[in-house]
């Protein structure tokens, strides 16, 4: 019961452009004190995969990614509802999420405590490692030439080294202001650069947006979409839940890994950012999975991989209750409650989310007139509420002014957002590996773990030099 | 005119009287905010959210909690001591705002400016190490440490934070250097130190607790005087003779300066009132903690001769304001 309050709340906040999962949780954290532990846990626990579930939403209808996580569903997802095929797009991300979700929660039982022991080789030297794969990863993954992609990586890196220095405490870039010393808002940039961007972009030419009127048939995926959209779920469940327990901000690595991987794997990736189902399908299925696979090091070692996993802790020990290796031998009814409400939830979501499918296409057919300035409004409000911050509102007017002027150069920016999201731990983990060696660089390849990251990004950079090389490279 | 001239003497004597009556007015006649610096969900959000709840019908008034997260605690900071000191906006928050940060961040406020009401929660840091450590009590984790200047590494969270600079503040009293890592929070160093990238646990003593009931963690030092007991064999501070460096982890409330005696004192008496509750110490104990309620005076104390403490130690280990 409290599961499917949870999981009504966080659909609901999943779909509100600018508030997700995090600030879902911390909402509702308080009303928590007055359930009973399991309760508690499993309605919050719920919020996590419904915020999971409906952010995919706004990023498919007005191109809004709610979160980090929704970002590559927000491109060629969005592209979709622009041909009129919104329907079949919401259809097949909950799908893909019941399945990912659904798979990951079997894998968190039957290999959790392998993986947990894992995830603790993975050092900060490992880290680095895997932030630059997943930062070379990035920049094979965009649809545009690799050389716009790769200045938006480094666009994207240079904003991340906005805030407080973290090994010396210095203020870097922040011109004095208190609000700039935990960095700029990312939430704020989002919306800015893909919400409020395509506002602009519409707004030139407000005749030519066209009130699509979705039909039942169009809302069905037909089955050419099933099964171009059946291998991507499969390959996103994998790289969704090998991803989850690595810690930091996997469920965003994992959601354009398994981007870059179906356009590898297509035989049309030029087609890619234009509406391709499988780009949609992938991403969308590989963020719900890291959801179950996230909860691994939280049950069983008691460290919070992702920010709201770090919630789900708080409310733990707000009942008493330390996760960690006794977990199930102390707490066996809010381990096994947890399990279950995984299970239930992602079946609750899935019947909750296929029919609110037509509501929402119908959404578009409000007149873009009145849409816009609705999308707007409830994106402040969103961004205001969760940090009580004017500067975000203006960081998130600013964004959309240079995703406007972006797109219009034909930059995507997206690998812009994702390397800000990146360059974060990918510097903090660096110097942390060099702190610990003494400034030691061959630290860095000390360690299973770092030797199988780095050697990967060897070899992509090799193969993908090579291939430029030798002329292989396809037409853009 | 003269009918005029009346009207206006009525008029200003009303006024008076009005303005009197607001003077004498009880308090609080209306709900109080309580300024909270951190993004909901955290542990002091937690913590004063509940405190929050319990003074309520103590001060027979709501008082809502305002999350104003930023700049470390200090924009929430900030906007506590430049609100009007009428009792209506008081701050809830943690030491670093208010004797850590200052010493490396440019706050627009100074040590002075603002009100001490009652300090409500403390928690020491805990050092642990693994099982296979080559000392198992706290003198002997500081002569091994001493013996191996820089060789040791401590997990913390984050540079200038309580973690560290509790840790420091006592090494440097010890002569004793191992090297502090910075990680985002107790989360974070507890992987680190399981996986074996750092040497030593420094943080609360709740994450840790797990491992050290399955004997792969063994905890050998709290920077509090007093030992623990929820670790009772980590050395107190008295034990290692450096009583006099104790620093805690806690949490208070503070209002603005010019707040009116009797109104800080109404606060100080409701606050240290409800901290001192038994549902608010069992929450505590829960999660590690104690609960306090001192008076304004013990808290004052305590935060100035921190504030001095932490500075000389942040000097001394290079941070500082650029």
């Amino acid at each position: 019961m409290y599961c499917v309050i949870g999981c009504l709340w966080g659909t609901i906040v999943g779909v509100l452009p600018g508030l997700g999962p995090l600030a879902g949780l911390t909402l509702l954290l308080p009303i928590t004190y007055y359930l009973e532990p399991t309760a508690a846990i499993v309605m919050l626990a719920g919020i996590f995969y419904g915020a999971m579930y409906g952010g995919s939403t706004t990023s498919i209808l007005v191109r809004i990614p709610g979160e980090a996580a929704s970002i590559m569903t927000a491109i060629d997802g969005h592209e979709m509802a622009r041909k009129g095929r919104a329907g079949p797009a919401l259809v097949v991300a909950a799908i893909g999420s019941f399945i990912g979700g659904t798979v990951s929660v079997v894998g968190l039982m039957l290999f959790a405590p392998p993986l947990a022991q894992l995830m603790l080789q993975i050092g900060p030297a490992a880290e680095f490692g895997l932030m630059l794969l997943a930062l070379v990863v990035l920049c094979f993954a965009s649809g545009g030439p690799a050389l716009k992609t790769f200045a938006m990586v480094v666009a994207g890196l240079l904003v991340a080294t906005v805030g407080v220095d973290m090994i010396t405490a210095h203020p870097r870039f922040t011109f004095g202001s208190l609000h700039l010393v935990n960095g700029i808002s990312f939430v704020a940039m989002a919306l800015g650069m893909f919400g409020v961007s395509e506002i602009l972009i519409n707004l030139e030419d407000i005749a030519k947006v066209k009130v699509i009127k979705p039909t039942l048939r169009s809302l069905m995926p037909r089955r050419q979409d099933l099964k171009d959209s059946a291998p991507a779920i499969g390959r996103g469940t994998v790289i969704g839940f090998s991803f989850g327990f690595i810690p930091g901000i996997s469920h965003v690595i994992s959601t354009f890994v398994s981007y870059a991987v179906e356009r590898k794997l297509s035989r049309q990736p030029e087609t890619f950012g234009t509406g391709r189902i499988e780009a949609v399908a992938g991403p969308e299925t590989a963020n719900n999975a890291t959801t179950g696979s996230a909860m691994i090091p939280l049950l069983v070692l008691g460290i919070p991989a992702i920010p709201a996993t770090a919630i789900l802790l708080a409310a733990l020990q707000i009942h008493g209750v330390q996760p960690g290796p006794q977990m199930l031998t102390e707490h066996p009814q809010m381990f096994w409650g947890l399990i279950a409400s995984m299970y239930i939830g992602n079946l609750v979501l899935l019947f909750f989310n296929l029919p609110l499918v037509g509501l929402f296409v119908n959404l578009l057919r409000i007149p873009y007139a009145y849409l816009a300035p609705s999308i707007l409004l409830v994106s402040i409000i969103g961004i205001y509420s969760v940090s009580g911050n004017a500067l975000d509102i203006l960081i998130m007017a600013l964004s959309g002014v240079v995703g406007y002027v972006l797109r219009k150069a034909k930059f995507d920016p997206a690998p812009l957002l994702l390397a800000v999201v990146l360059g974060d731990r990918l510097e903090v983990s660096l110097r942390r590996a060099l702190l610990i060696s003494q400034g030691d660089w061959w630290a860095l390849l000390q360690g299973a773990m770092s030797k199988i990251f780095l050697g990967a990004v060897l070899l992509l950079v090799l193969l993908q030099s090579a291939a430029w090389l030798l002329g292989f490279r396809r037409k853009p | 005119m003269p009918h005029f001239s009346k009207l206006v003497l009525l008029f200003c004597i009303f006024c008076i009287g009005l303005s009197s009556a607001a003077a004498q007015e009880k308090y609080p006649s209306r709900p109080i905010e309580l300024v909270i610096p951190t993004p909901p969900g955290g542990g002091t959000d937690i913590s004063l959210r509940m405190l929050a709840e319990i003074v309520e019908p103590i001060l027979g008034q709501r008082v809502v909690v305002v999350n104003k997260p930023g700049g470390g605690g200090t924009v929430g900071m900030a906007e506590v001591v430049q609100a009007r000191p009428d009792g209506y906006t008081i701050g809830g928050l943690w030491n670093a705002p208010l004797t850590m940060t200052p010493h490396v961040l440019p706050t627009p406020y100074k040590n002075t400016d603002y009100a001490a009401v009652t300090q409500v929660t403390a928690s020491p840091v805990v050092m642990c190490v693994k099982a296979a450590f080559p000392a198992s009590d706290g003198k002997g984790f500081i002569e091994e440490l001493r013996k191996n200047p820089g060789k040791y590494t401590y997990g913390n969270d984050g540079v200038g934070g309580t973690v560290q600079l509790a840790a420091e503040r006592v090494f440097t009293k010890l002569g004793v250097k191992a090297r502090a890592i910075p990680f985002a929070g107790a989360g974070e160093t507890l992987r680190a130190f399981l996986g074996g990238h750092v040497d030593i646990y420094g943080g609360s003593i709740p994450p840790i607790m797990p491992y050290v009931k399955d004997n792969s963690a063994k905890c050998l030092m709290v920077t509090s005087a007093e030992r623990n007991a929820s670790v009772p064999q980590a050395a107190g501070l008295a034990d290692l003779g450096a009583s006099d460096e104790a620093t805690v982890l806690w949490r208070g409330i503070i209002a603005p300066r010019a707040l009116p005696a009797d109104r800080l004192a109404v606060l100080q008496k409701a606050f240290a009132e409800a901290a001192q509750s038994a549902r608010f110490k069992e929450f505590m104990q829960k999660r590690g903690e104690e609960a306090k309620g001192s008076s304004s005076a013990e808290f004052r104390k305590l935060i100035d001769s921190e504030y001095d403490a932490l500075g000389k130690v942040m000097a001394a280990i290079g941070l500082t304001k650029k």
